[in-house]
């Protein structure tokens, strides 16, 4: 079967991860995860394998369920993930998960996908230039969000320190290089 | 075309009628619909058929105080007791609009020792479709 092949190739990757993304080019593989937040439209009725610990699928494979989640552990739930609704996030809950914990997570999820941002947009009508001044808003948000996070963890040395040290430092740099080959390993690593 | 046979028909008021009462369901479907203004609760069979549904309108709640958390919370606790003495265990959970109610009635169903398997996020998200209203100018 090229499919198992391809599997085994994929499950080679996702095995040492948690349970795997949710990208996946071939729909049907897409095995469940803690979380997803994409919209899907499949075909047929969800069986919650992952929910219901210890009760065997009702679904009809060729392989038995214990045999398949041996070999192929993604493949054991592609028969059954075929999801009727298209929803925009999903959070699957255990039994002894604490109230507050399972809202939170669920609350995280959703402000992850934005549901709530784009209902409130898309309730009144918004002309061009309302909508060109929040996409400004946006993009300056995500821009000094990113600069923020940046700074603090590696362009430190080149962006901040005044332009006379660097040059000093590459001074110093070049001469040790020619002295001491061994030192230059050790600087390039720095 | 030919008339339509009249027929009287069973009295509705969002509950099946009596005689299905029997019917025992292990696993089911929540759905809430929280608005601004209100918040709907209703329960279904897997296949998606209603078995009971609330409302904070029919709680008692009226104008700005049906869209309220609280007013959520117990549409929730009602409907969910009706459901469970038909012996429900488990649910999956859809919610679908924005809302203050989302989160309370997700507290309330997990409070009610309905074991979850699912919450989803079923909210109706356009691609870009219809035209929505014009803006308030309030």
């Amino acid at each position: 079967m090229a499919a198992s092949s391809f599997l085994c190739n994929f499950l080679s990757f996702l095995l040492p991860t948690k349970p795997p993304p949710t990208k996946n080019p071939p729909p049907q593989l897409s095995a469940t995860s803690s979380t997803q937040h994409q919209t899907r439209k499949f075909g047929d009725r969800l069986v919650p394998l992952v929910a219901q610990e210890g009760q065997p699928s009702s679904t009809s494979s060729s392989l038995s369920t214990e045999l398949s989640s041996v070999i192929f552990p993604s493949l054991a739930y592609a028969n059954t993930l075929f999801f009727k609704s298209a929803y925009n996030v999903q959070v699957i809950v255990d039994d002894n998960e604490h109230e507050e914990r399972l809202l939170n997570r669920f609350r995280r999820e959703v402000m992850r996908a934005g549901v709530i941002q784009e209902c409130k947009r898309r309730k009144f009508f918004e002309n061009k230039q309302d909508e060109k001044k929040r996409k400004t808003r946006e993009a300056a948000k995500r821009n000094r969000r990113r600069c923020a996070h940046s700074s603090q963890d590696s362009h430190r040395k080149t962006s901040r320190i005044p332009w006379q040290t660097r040059r000093k430092k590459r001074i110093i740099g070049i001469y040790l290089k020619e002295i001491f080959p061994i030192e230059r390993i050790l600087l390039n690593l720095l | 075309m030919a008339k339509p046979i009249p027929r009287t028909s069973s009295r509705r008021n969002g509950r099946i009628s009596s005689r299905k009462n029997a019917r025992r369901i292990p696993k089911g479907v929540i759905h809430v619909q929280a608005s601004f203004n209100n918040t709907i609760v209703t329960v279904t069979d897997v296949r998606g058929r209603v078995i009971s549904w609330s409302s904070a309108g029919t709680c008692g709640f009226k104008g700005t105080r049906r869209g309220t958390p609280f007013a959520a919370q117990t549409a929730a606790g009602n409907a969910i007791r009706t459901v469970a003495d038909q012996g429900m265990q488990r649910a999956e959970v859809m919610i679908k609009g924005p809302g203050l109610g989302r989160d309370a009635a997700l507290r309330a169903i997990r409070r009610s020792g309905i074991l979850l398997s699912f919450i989803r996020d079923v909210t109706p998200m356009p691609h870009n479709g219809c035209r929505p209203p014009k803006k308030r100018r309030v």
